[in-house]
């Protein structure tokens, strides 16, 4: 490799995918108000409303494609993704 | 969807920095000194729209101005925020992260002796400048003035033609280089005079590409009552020969720009009243027309197109190009609440991945509402009052779409093999692009069965079937040698990772694999290496 920017680059991306790979949402569930915002915004299904006691429930972690639309749209920054 | 595109869009504070540098030939920068050395004294109140990294604020603060600096984008002003603490400027420069259609509601009339933006205009789209230089007269005290400078396109038929010269490479390298690319301004005499005032060049550089104007409030303000009417369009779904070449490019090139777009604003679609839902979407054409077509003849709506970059609103949410002030902008400069008696906007919901919709209800009190993932729900998520079944929710791949998808990465990556191939490998361009194409639709069709989760992985079953074929063609058909048979297998592994790999990033099913380059380049390398080395090992060559 002559050019050390192009190795600078590639092992950046390289990381970049792992991170991306490994990447996983959390509900802390004491912030958790039950607005459902992350439902009404999840394209794959991740999450599921309890509506009877008002605070929604990570169904189906597997299908997270980590968008981040509900870290995004919660209003009670109760979802992370890292 | 093309996620790989996203990733690749994101450009951060630094590249921007270095794009406008390289498209200005580092001029902008002269001009920013002659701004603060020309006509900033202390104590002057100097309103900055669009402040960027802070480089100018800092020059007319030093100068003893107080500077308020505004910009849409947080990431710029973080940048910003460090540069002005490094220079321990913090007491003469505010920082506020807001859109330029938001100034005149946050700032007091006649509050300013100064207004100053530099590269900002070209950026807004028409609705929004027109908008902003209003407000920008209200803003000013008595005596004030604005100056601003921009990329504008030379007036004389000989300028423009070698500024198209100098500047079509010039933004194709900067564009690769850093992401970031302007569109030059327009006839900008009419536009400040339409915004009510008088404008006077004082600099010019680049051949008249790049300028400095100073703008004075016309003696007669133009008062609320002579506002241009809200910029209202007519929509409907006629598809013509140039919708339909606008289709093909985007069945084949749509990752590449320009990107096909519709002028932002506020159209209508049937006969729309002030009760009827307003309906928010980018300003690629192709989503636009699709959400056309899907309500046209079913409801009767608004339909506010926001600026996206042209992209769809997917990927421009991803990548930081549709976010909540574009909405608010496109609000604002629209004067939708003119127009309609309700506070509800309808916001695609894929675009929920970069849209704040708590942004846009707590800056301007406007109801967010997530649509349908697709367009053709809409119909139906309005007559069922807003509410979304889960199959309105979730957003599949089915085979149309792979198919779609498959096609799309092959206009542009395929090219790209493709075209090398054609030139210095001709003996091989056909069995390559049938192998290319085969295996790439192969995968498309077989996609949701295959092992793996994500396309690196399904990538292994790929060149396990490909190769699989390869054998049973030998067999049947074609006894090779061994060196051909060697080749063939690296080629086959090769196709097979990058269709399976580059496939991913398209997909909604599959998270953004931004970085399956890195392996495919890496793969790449490797097979390339066994193509050279592996015959002089066994003997072959």
């Amino acid at each position: 490799m002559a050019d050390p920017g192009l190795w600078e680059t590639l092992t950046e991306h390289l990381e970049l995918a792992r991170t991306l790979r490994r990447l996983e949402i959390s509900l802390d569930p004491e912030r958790c108000k039950g607005t459902w915002q992350c439902y009404e915004v999840c394209p794959v299904g991740c999450w599921t409303p309890d509506r009877t006691h008002r605070v929604v429930v990570l169904h189906d972690i597997d299908q997270c494609i980590a968008c981040g639309a509900c870290v995004l749209q919660c209003p009670e920054a109760a979802i992370e993704l890292r | 969807m093309a996620t790989v595109f996203m990733k690749w869009l994101e450009s951060d504070p630094s590249d921007y920095d270095r794009g406008i540098s390289l498209l200005t030939l580092g001029r902008l920068h002269r001009v920013q000194e002659a701004i603060a050395q020309r006509f900033v004294l202390p104590g002057l109140r100097v309103l900055e729209i669009g402040c960027g990294t802070g480089t100018l604020a800092v020059m007319m603060a030093r100068k003893g101005a107080h500077v308020t600096g505004v910009d849409a984008s947080s990431a710029m002003l973080s940048q910003a925020t460090r540069v002005v603490n490094n220079e321990q400027l913090a007491d003469r420069i505010d920082l506020i992260h807001m859109d330029a259609s938001l100034i005149e509601e946050r700032f007091n009339p006649a509050s300013f002796d100064l207004v100053v933006s530099t590269l900002v205009f070209s950026e807004l789209p028409p609705d929004e400048q027109d908008f902003v230089l209003q407000a920008c007269a209200r803003l000013l005290a008595p005596g004030g003035a604005i100056l601003l400078a921009d990329e504008f396109v030379p007036n004389g038929w000989l300028q423009r033609v070698w500024y198209n010269m100098v500047r079509v490479p010039l933004v194709f390298v900067t564009w690769l280089l850093t992401r970031t690319t302007t569109v030059p301004l327009r006839r900008p005499e009419e536009l400040f005079r339409r915004g009510g005032y008088q404008s006077e060049r004082l600099l010019t550089f680049l051949g008249g590409s790049l300028a400095l104007y100073r703008l004075l409030p016309a003696a007669e303000m133009p008062g609320t009552d002579t506002l241009p009417p809200t910029a209202v369009g007519h929509l409907s779904h006629k598809p013509s020969l140039r919708t339909r070449l606008s289709d093909v490019w985007a069945l084949f090139f749509r990752i590449i720009p320009p990107y096909p777009k519709v002028r932002p604003g506020l159209y209508a679609v049937g006969q729309p009243n002030r009760g009827s839902p307003v309906l928010v979407t980018g300003n690629f054409d192709l989503t636009v027309r699709r959400v056309v077509g899907a309500i046209d003849g079913a409801v009767d709506a608004w339909i506010l197109v926001a600026d996206s970059a042209g992209i769809n609103v997917w990927c421009a949410a991803g990548g930081g190009f549709f976010t909540a002030e574009k909405v608010i902008a496109a609000v604002r400069s629209s004067h939708l609440d003119e127009v309609v008696d309700h506070h509800a906007l309808i916001l695609p919901q894929l675009c929920a991945n970069g849209v704040d919709g708590w942004r846009i209800r707590k800056e301007i009190g406007w109801g967010v509402h997530w649509g349908p993932a697709k367009a053709v729900d809409i119909p139906a998520y309005l007559s069922a009052k807003r509410k979304k079944t889960d199959a309105m929710r979730w957003v599949g791949f089915p085979l149309k779409d792979r198919m779609e998808m498959v096609t799309v990465t092959l206009g542009f990556y395929g090219l790209l093999i493709l075209v090398p191939v054609l030139i210095f490998w001709r003996s091989l361009f056909w069995p390559i692009t049938f192998s290319l194409l085969g295996l790439s639709y192969f995968y498309g069709l077989v996609l949701p069965w295959l092992p793996g989760r994500d396309g690196l992985a399904k990538s292994v079953p790929l060149a396990l079937i490909a190769l699989g074929g390869l054998f049973v063609y030998t067999r049947a058909f074609d006894p090779m040698t061994a060196l051909g048979m060697f080749n063939w297998v690296l080629g086959l592994t090769g196709l097979s990772v990058f269709s399976a790999a580059e496939l991913q990033g398209m997909s909604p099913k599959m998270r953004g694999e931004q970085a399956n380059w890195g392996w495919e380049a890496l793969i790449a390398a490797g097979l390339g290496l066994l193509y050279w080395l592996g015959p002089l090992a066994l003997g072959w060559r």
